[in-house]
């Protein structure tokens, strides 16, 4: 039984970490039709932030964490001023590279300006603790993890529902054009898009940071790579989707973990993107997105 | 079925003589002055050039990003080098290897003709379901093809030996070997641009549905285009293995993927003379910048050592690319047309 209980807890909070990042990509998605692959990178930046932030003012944890966030959110609103502006009109294979490439020059910054290697950054580690309760022994990050993206998705949607510039986002990603005669600045719609992106980017930062301890250049690489297939899975740009499409994988991933022998463990990526192959051949615009609604919101 | 060449194709073999010509005269160039060390540069150069002349096949014409090229590469490339090893060193690199894959060994012509074979085989596969789709749909699948073959790579260490070097490929291939390859890849690019094929691509690439109310297949030339380039990495792979004298899974994945798709994009990939122009100016910048990052001293100033400066170097490349010049250098325009325009 404490088994189940504790497989359960890990897709979870695999999940929750995917949703968070896959959420991050969708609502850039569903606004300008941009795969942000430097997504990642603003993640790892956050890990870089924390080293910064430690060293030149102060190790407390708590405001480590709010300098993550806020580092995160203006990370990802000036790379949308200097690079994905340009490209704001092109094709979605143009937004693409132009991703990539932002990708490729941030991983570079910070193993210029950085280290190859990892570099230590520990604050937050004492979020992952072993709970007992009952008989059952728990992560407690896992716990805060699902917790913490539970409690996000919820102000999300509180977020672009009650608020003028939340719903602007959700028309925008209807009919730009619409919002755009009925007097919302564009350029304010797309930065609060990044920004929002950036903020759950922060969120995914912490918990990185507190299961890895550490800090690489190309750590935010695979998780966006995962994120991002968690995207085509629920249909892209739909955030429902995005968010189910993150616990799916979460749920693959550990029953692939679980039921293939442990020699097999490095084949669980790749029965996750056989997976996303075939769903996309069975249904070109994922599961959650009949072609009209797709880019539809919460 | 008429054997007349028509007019651009008649341009297609004089664009192709020029770039062959440009190829030749790099090669000169290294056996008149070049130094030893430089021939290893060259080679690479020429694999690259391979590849992106390859990805000018499908991506350029039917004007859709795929990324899976380097997983191809590398199919073939321990195609090749599994069965051309001799069966005494594969003892020795090889130990666990099942299915007698240690106990044979084939001449380099027929591990070729298998490597190519096989990765054809797999092109076509993958192609069924590839040309069925369109847009960002192909560069997601192309994609998971390259995750999940890299993940087979290092997960069969037994065939593969993951991130460890295979290691004791004779060496088969030479300068000159990789120089023929490259200039009859270049001629077969351009006469399949300029064929009725490569026609009827781009027009499915301009006008989707105004091709298919003319009558185009676009399922059945999509699919030949993608058979086509990966026969190109095949024979890149191939030439790759049969130089270095070991391969691992390493070079076949993202970075090698970004660093092809940078050059075939810088030169603009409508065009082969694109393909070729891009692949030699990115090679000379990075060959620049490494060796900026090794720290040299300049003008008696000592530079400090800056790991990643080439990475940086690409990735400013594709942004700076993407957003103010999306068409490349070359456009839509192929040598001849713009040494025609000039005189």
């Amino acid at each position: 039984m404490d088994y189940v209980i504790q497989q359960v807890l890990n897709a979870l909070s695999f999940g929750a970490e995917y949703a968070l990042i896959a959420l991050g990509l969708a609502i850039v998605f569903s606004i300008m039709g941009l795969v942000n692959f430097a997504h990642g990178e603003v993640i790892a930046f956050g890990g870089y932030s924390m080293i910064i932030v430690a060293t030149l003012l102060t190790a407390n944890p708590w405001v480590l964490m709010i300098g993550v966030l806020a580092f995160c959110v203006l990370a990802s609103v000036v790379l949308e001023r200097v690079a994905f502006r340009t490209v704001r009109r092109a094709d979605l294979t143009t937004g693409l590279l132009t991703a990539f490439g932002v990708s490729i020059v941030l991983q570079n910054l910070f193993l210029l300006l950085g280290s190859p290697r990892p570099m230590a950054a520990t604050q937050f580690i004492f979020l992952d603790q072993t709970l007992t309760l009952g008989n059952i022994r728990v992560s407690s990050l896992q716990i805060y993890e699902t917790g913490a993206t539970i409690i996000a998705i919820g102000l999300l949607m509180l977020f672009l529902r009650k608020t003028t510039l939340g719903v602007a986002m959700r028309a925008a990603a209807l009919d730009f054009e619409m919002v755009r005669l009925c007097g919302i600045r564009a350029n304010r719609v797309i930065a609060g898009a990044f920004a929002i992106s950036g903020l759950l980017a922060g969120l995914a930062c912490i918990f990185i940071m507190a299961r890895r301890g550490s800090v690489a250049p190309h750590m935010g690489f695979d998780p966006v790579l995962t994120a991002f297939v968690a995207c085509v899975i629920g249909g892209f740009g739909s955030l429902p989707g995005a968010v189910l499409g993150g616990f799916l994988l979460g749920i693959t991933e550990v029953a692939v973990l679980v039921l293939l022998p442990q020699s097999y463990g490095g084949m669980a990526q790749a029965a996750v993107f056989t997976l996303v192959a075939l769903i996309l051949i069975w249904r070109p615009d994922g599961i959650l997105s009949p072609a009209l609604d797709k880019g539809d919101k919460i | 079925m008429n054997w007349s060449l028509n007019k651009s194709q008649r341009d297609g073999l004089i664009g192709s003589a020029v770039l062959s010509l440009i190829i030749l005269a790099l090669v000169g160039a290294y056996y008149i002055w070049g130094e030893s060390y430089q021939a290893r540069i060259l080679y690479a150069t020429f694999v690259n050039l391979l590849v992106v002349v390859g990805l000018q096949v499908f991506m350029g014409n039917a004007n859709i990003t795929s990324f899976s090229h380097s997983a191809f590469m590398g199919i073939a490339a321990y195609v090749a080098a599994i069965c051309v090893t001799p069966a005494a060193m594969k003892a020795i690199s090889l130990p666990l290897a099942p299915w007698g894959l240690n106990a044979f060994e084939l001449s380099p012509i027929v591990s070729a003709l298998l490597a190519l074979g096989i990765t054809g085989v797999l092109g076509l596969l993958t192609g069924l379901f590839i040309a069925r789709l369109t847009g960002v749909g192909v560069t997601i699948v192309s994609i998971a093809i390259l995750v999940i073959v890299h993940s087979i790579f290092l997960h069969r260490t037994d065939i593969f030996k993951g991130n460890q070097a295979f290691f004791g490929i004779p060496k088969i291939f030479d300068l000159p070997h990789i120089t023929i390859l490259v200039i009859v890849a270049i001629f077969v690019a351009r006469l399949f641009r300029e064929s009725a094929l490569g026609v009827q691509l781009r027009a499915c690439a301009d006008d989707e549905v105004g091709a298919r109310a003319m009558g185009v297949n676009v399922y059945r030339i999509r699919l030949i285009a993608w058979v086509v380039g990966t026969l190109f990495f095949a024979t890149a792979g191939i030439a790759y293995a049969f130089f270095l004298g070991t391969i691992s899974a390493r070079p076949f994945y993202f970075n090698f993927v970004f660093l092809t798709v940078a050059m075939l994009i810088l030169g603009g990939l409508r065009s082969v003379t694109g393909a070729v122009f891009g692949t030699l100016l990115i090679t000379i910048g990075l060959e620049i910048v490494r060796w900026l990052e090794t720290g040299p001293t300049l003008l008696s100033i000592k530079l400090p050592q800056m790991l990643g400066l080439s990475g940086l170097l690409l990735g400013v490349v594709i942004v700076a690319v993407m957003a103010f010049l999306p068409n490349g250098i070359m456009g839509n325009s192929e040598i001849e047309e713009v040494l025609k325009r000039k005189t």
